[in-house]
């Protein structure tokens, strides 16, 4: 720990307080709380959407694979940004036109069944809170790190930091958040790329050269860490699907007008992010090429620390000033990034919790809007504290495994789930409940089962079951179409649904 | 008062849809749509399941030299990240050009709709 870390980290602490500060006097309706008044431009959701997508995981975590692993790392850090084909051509308009604060609205809104929305309501619990927990846990990890701290004060200081966005702020808070924690770490991103390019030259195939000479002739092939063909494929499928499946990623698309500025929003966030996403291979390659494969298996096992490390190496090496400032620099913006994602994560929850379970479900929508308001905090309080204590108690557990798992249920349950809602005429509640029920639980169990939680003892082959689990989620939700009753009114109101999902033309009730 | 400008550009009569989706403007709507998003997703789902797959299976074929110490594998990875891109542009222009100015259309005649009524 050093002082330019903590001079940042105060610094970026004080603009994200400030920020939260003029969004809570901003924030009065329930638009304002769940989707930022829905004012936000193409651009400044962009930067969002960067900011939500890029998390720890892909900030430390793509780094350290291409350093350790070789080309798995970049296998990992591509499929971000194709996830973005999907959503820009499939889900993102119809999204913005057919919800209003989350996935559940959708869903709700095509099958006006009570199940359905339960179903979906579940989907998102689950995924975000997959995702929540080891988010929490690398930031307790981190700020143990840096700071010197007790691991459980670390997550609670995580946790007290997003409860403060998220409760007071909102998701105008939670945007601005992301804004700025974007510009950052593109910032950092730049300066990197550029040191670790200028040592050799400005010559990218110097590094290849170079970390395939150090690290030995197959680091640059397949199969270094996904060892099992298998897994390659169920990377690839989650990726590719899962993202639309994310709540937390796709509710950001709520904040902005209209269908035209959310499919703007998602070409911004594939240049920004995408261009990110390359670099870091650039960084895991850089890394072997300075640091040396021994270097970075020391102490750190996960490969999490490889950006720091390299960041304070460019920088003149430890003990310099220069080292510490990008280590400094570096270091507070991953920490930048977990508060970020996790404020995300906490919003999205809530959303499910008090929009869809409270008001819509329990309620039927017979709630006054200042009281909407006044539940969305409650649930974000109370969300922020059940992830802070699990955060803790997931101290020392292999996390590295809900992760994985979150994105697997997104891909296999609240994908075709979402997908078919949109498209398909035959679809319904049934149809719901056979896709969310199939796909998590095969998802959940294979996962259990796997490898990454029971290690050598695994009774199931594959880290990442979305290869088998994809295709059940779909069958159950096209066999549970099919076992419901069929429903002539439903179907026939599918057309209203598609006017609305290709027009964003609502009919007044 | 953006409230009501807002709700009033995006609320039809109640059965405005009917006539909507089976009006011809609408119709065309989703024709030139499937036209260019259909090859675009098989473009994509080609190019990145192809190299997820390789990755998997063709692992022998993926380390065959291309550009000095670059693979097939690097160079198909590059080549996910510049299909995306180029996706994006061209999804970006083929729907302002013509996506967009349809849905207008579609738009204009089922508000309008509500006045015979």
């Amino acid at each position: 720990m050093n002082i330019v870390t903590i001079g940042m980290f105060a610094a970026i602490l004080l603009i994200s307080l400030g920020i939260t500060a003029w969004a809570a006097r901003r924030t009065r309706t329930t638009a304002d709380f769940y989707a930022a008044g829905k004012g936000l431009t193409a651009v400044q959701n962009g930067f969002a959407l960067a900011g939500d997508w890029c998390s720890a995981a892909a900030f430390l975590g793509f780094t350290g694979l291409t350093a350790l692993y070789g080309m798995d790392g970049a296998l990992y850090a591509v499929g971000p940004l194709v996830a973005f084909c999907t959503v820009l051509l499939l889900i993102a308009e119809p999204l913005r036109n057919t919800g209003t604060y989350t996935i559940g609205d959708v869903i709700m809104y095509r099958m006006r069944q009570p199940p359905a929305l339960a179903a979906a309501i579940i989907g998102t619990i689950v995924i975000n809170l997959a995702y929540l927990i080891p988010q929490m846990a690398g930031g307790g990890v981190l700020i143990k790190l840096l700071f010197g701290l007790r691991y459980d004060v670390s997550v609670m200081l995580v946790g007290l930091g997003m409860i403060v966005y998220v409760a007071a702020g909102g998701m105008l808070a939670t945007s601005w958040v992301q804004i700025v924690k974007a510009i950052l770490m593109l910032g950092a991103g730049f300066v990197v790329l550029f040191l670790s390019l200028k040592g050799v030259g400005f010559d990218p195939l110097a590094l290849f050269a170079s970390a395939e000479a150090k690290a030995g002739p197959s680091f640059l092939l397949p199969g270094n860490l996904l060892k099992n063909p298998f897994d390659e494929v169920s990377l690839g499928l989650g990726y590719m699907l899962g993202l639309a499946g994310l709540p937390h990623v796709m509710t950001r698309f709520y904040t902005v007008p209209d269908a035209t500025t959310a499919r703007r929003s998602a070409i911004w966030v594939m240049f920004l992010a995408g261009t990110f996403f390359a670099c870091t291979t650039i960084f895991g390659l850089a890394a072997v090429h300075y640091l040396g494969p021994e270097a970075l298996r020391v102490g750190n096992p996960g490969g999490n620390l490889t950006l720091p490390l390299l960041a304070q190496y460019l920088g003149g090496g430890k003990g310099t000033a220069g080292g510490d400032l990008m280590l400094g620099f570096v270091s507070a913006v991953a920490v930048a990034t977990i508060l970020a994602v996790v404020a995300g994560l906490t919003l999205a929850t809530s959303g499910a919790v008090a929009n869809d379970l409270y008001v819509n479900l329990i309620r039927k929508g017979k709630v006054e809007e200042h009281q909407q308001v006044l539940v969305a905090r409650i649930t974000a309080v109370v969300v922020g504290v059940v992830a802070t204590l699990l955060g803790i108690l997931a101290e020392g557990v292999n996390v590295a495994v809900l992760v994985i798992l979150a994105i697997c249920i997104a891909a296999s349950a609240n994908f075709p789930v979402l997908a078919l809602s949109l498209f398909w005429r035959r679809f319904n509640t049934s149809g719901v409940i056979g896709g969310m029920g199939l796909g998590l639980i095969s998802s959940v169990g294979l996962a259990l089962i796997g490898p990454a939680y029971l290690g050598p003892h695994a009774l199931w082959p594959l880290v990442n079951p979305t290869v088998v689990a994809l295709p059940l989620g779909i069958l159950g939700a096209v066999l549970g179409s099919f076992i419901g009753r069929r429903d002539h009114e439903h179907e026939k109101r599918f057309g209203e649904v598609t006017f609305r999902i290709q027009t964003g033309l609502r009919s007044r009730s | 008062m953006a409230d009501a400008v807002k709700s009033s550009g995006t609320e039809i009569p109640p059965d405005a849809w009917i006539a909507g989706v089976q009006g011809a403007e609408f119709k065309t709507l989703i024709d030139t749509k499937r036209r260019s998003i259909v090859p675009m997703i098989v473009i994509f789902v080609v190019g990145y399941m192809g190299l997820s797959v390789l990755a998997g299976f063709g692992r022998g074929i993926l380390g065959i030299k291309v550009l000095g110490p670059v693979n097939l594998g690097f160079a198909l990875i590059a080549g996910n990240y510049v299909m995306s891109w180029v996706l994006a542009v061209v999804y970006a222009r083929i729907s302002a050009n013509s996506h967009d100015p349809l849905v207008k259309v579609v738009a204009a005649k089922a508000r309008s709709s509500g006045g015979a009524r």
